[in-house]
């Protein structure tokens, strides 16, 4: 339920875009995300992630659009929209000089908490990221991992129903990474929205219920299963004798079954086959390259990275020049 | 404008001076030299056994008919006194430009004003709580430095001299003139550490506005001319004007998306 009353999406954008002078940093945007998901933006530098979000969280207002957060419009409402959200930016940007009490204290006062509920929940936070210990100690002289988790427990502070995560376990050890990743689902079993900006595609896999693709647009939104998969079905990595003849590809193109063939085996003599149907079309694929004259030494099914996807919907792989040392 | 909002960006502004020794003592230190120096050099204005040149008498007293009761000794004493009235209007004017120029480069720096922006604060808020919590210490520390100033007068240099201090020119310059400073000065704070990143050289470039101070004690110094409590009021209004331009100016500046997009 929203501020309309009705059971909608906890985030809903339409057709938004936001730019810079003549420079769209984010365009044509179609979202909707529901209560409780966790929602990965994935995207290069400068892809247009922290846009997004900070059109999402009424910081910016949109070039083009419309966007809703909890029934708010983003553009007519923005209190209210920042009432309902919570955020972790790029850094932690926390008052140094002041302890993490007191960073925390200010914060839910910003918030308009009442002095008990502001006091219970800077203790139950700070000791679910066991910083309690460290209460009155000057944020500045916490390590990096400590200070993102005081972050992070300032956007949490209010429970907002939505958090914009930005690299949300960045600099973090492994062991904070996990406290951090545990409260992530948490967070989603208590029915809250993530909005996950990361890098980390191992990350965005084992967290995220689905997975939105930016650059200056959302390029492909999907779960991390579907977008292995791919929306050719099912994958098979073929093993060849020798790289693959033009007559090879071109035979294997118009073999009935046969979707894509992806140059991404990670090498010349491998071929990644998208099919329609795997029990149906393997056999015929492999019949085809046989009698096209190719050497098969192997197939078995491929299940595709993240990373691979990832790189197929960006449009390309970075190549090294040359080797290292 | 909801009180509790700036009453929470005062607060934590507060408590952000008390724990930056550097700020603190730059607060604290140069009152207590503008309330000893003063005081010794009215206690010891130099060498008395000869008379000031009577036409420099002559034109102190056309500035001041009202020192013409006093005696020689008193009337150089309450000139030299008179010349730390525009130095006593630093004090408002450099605190809060110090102050301003530390937290809005300091959150610059540490990158804190988007997650505060991310709350439901409003930026006049924020702007307005700043501003408070920088002009405040600064007029307090003048209004107390002078408080002070006046009662070790009465007590070291007796009623005449005390007197001086307490006039119309001492009253209009640090209860209405020293408040116009401290507003303009704080809005120069913040308009000059939107644009850079060093708070050391953001009081450098907001230091401006304490030359027409300096300009006051020179005209004051070697021209012989001591303005009255009109010219501090007709001061007061010029600098309240520009104070009011200036928060026009800061307002445009403190918008969430420039603070987002342009301040680096």
């Amino acid at each position: 339920m929203n501020a309309t009353g009705a059971a909608s999406p906890v985030i809903r954008t339409e057709n938004l875009g936001r730019r810079f002078g003549d420079l769209w940093a984010i365009r044509g945007v179609d979202l909707e995300l529901r209560g409780g998901e966790v929602f990965g933006l994935l995207g290069p530098n400068g892809a247009g992630k922290t846009t997004t979000v900070r059109v999402l969280s009424a910081l910016i207002a949109p070039s083009e659009g419309r966007a809703w957060v909890d029934g708010f419009d983003v553009r007519e409402q923005p209190d209210e929209v920042r009432r309902r959200i919570g955020i972790l930016t790029e850094t932690p940007g926390l008052y140094e000089r002041l302890t993490a009490r007191q960073n925390l204290e200010f914060f839910a006062r910003l918030h308009g908490l009442d002095a008990t509920t502001r006091a219970e929940r800077i203790e139950r936070f700070l000791r679910l990221f066991d910083l309690w210990d460290r209460r009155d100690d000057p944020a500045g002289t916490f390590s990096k991992g400590m200070k993102q988790k005081l972050a992070i427990t300032r956007a949490l502070l209010h429970e907002p129903s939505v958090v914009f995560l930005d690299e949300p376990t960045a600099a973090l050890d492994p062991e904070a990474a996990f406290v951090v990743r545990e409260a992530i689902a948490s967070l989603r079993g208590a029915g809250r929205t993530i909005v996950l900006c990361t890098h980390n595609l191992d990350e965005a896999e084992r967290l995220c219920d689905r997975i939105g693709f930016v650059r200056g647009a959302l390029l492909r939104v999907d779960s991390p299963e579907r977008l292995r998969n791919g929306s050719s079905g099912p994958t098979v990595r073929i093993e060849l004798g020798a790289p693959a003849t033009e007559d090879q590809l071109a035979a294997l193109r118009a073999t009935p079954g046969v979707v894509e063939i992806l140059a991404d085996g990670g090498s010349p003599d491998v071929l990644s086959v998208g099919l329609a149907d795997l029990r149906r079309d393997a056999p015929a694929a492999v019949r085809t390259l046989v009698g096209a004259g190719a050497d098969l030494l192997g197939l078995r099914e491929e299940a595709r990275s993240l990373e691979a996807v990832y790189f197929e919907v960006m449009g390309s792989r970075p190549q090294l020049e040359g080797p290292v040392g | 404008m909801r009180l509790a909002m700036l009453a929470t960006i005062v607060r934590r502004e507060a408590l952000e001076i008390v724990r930056n020794r550097l700020l603190v003592a730059s607060i604290v230190l140069p009152p207590v030299i503008l309330v000893a120096l003063p005081l010794v050099l009215g206690m010891f204005p130099g060498d008395t056994g000869k008379d000031p040149p009577p036409e420099y008498v002559a034109q102190i007293l056309a500035s001041r008919p009202d020192w013409a009761s006093l005696t020689r000794e008193h009337l150089i004493a309450a000139f030299l006194l008179q010349q730390f009235l525009a130095i006593f209007l630093m004090m408002p004017a450099y605190v809060p430009l110090s102050i301003a120029t530390f937290s809005i480069v300091g959150e610059k720096q540490s990158r804190s004003l988007e997650a505060v922006l991310a709350t439901p604060i409003r930026t006049a808020e924020l702007l307005a709580g700043k501003s408070i919590a920088a002009v405040v210490p600064g007029v307090v520390t003048s209004w107390v430095a002078y408080g002070a100033l006046i009662g070790l007068a009465g007590l070291l240099l007796g009623p005449e001299l005390s007197g001086v201090l307490a006039d119309g020119s001492w009253l209009a310059a640090v209860f209405l003139l020293g408040p116009a400073i401290g507003l303009v000065s704080c809005v120069a704070g913040i308009i000059v550490s939107s644009r850079v990143n060093d708070a050391r050289v953001a009081q450098q470039i907001g230091g401006v506005v304490i030359l027409p101070i300096v300009g006051i004690v020179m005209i004051q110094a070697l021209g012989g001319y001591l303005l009255g409590p009109r010219e501090y009021l007709i001061a007061t209004v010029v600098v309240g004007a520009v104070g009011v331009a200036g928060i026009w100016l800061a307002a445009r500046l403190f918008g969430r998306e420039t603070i987002l997009t342009r301040w680096r």
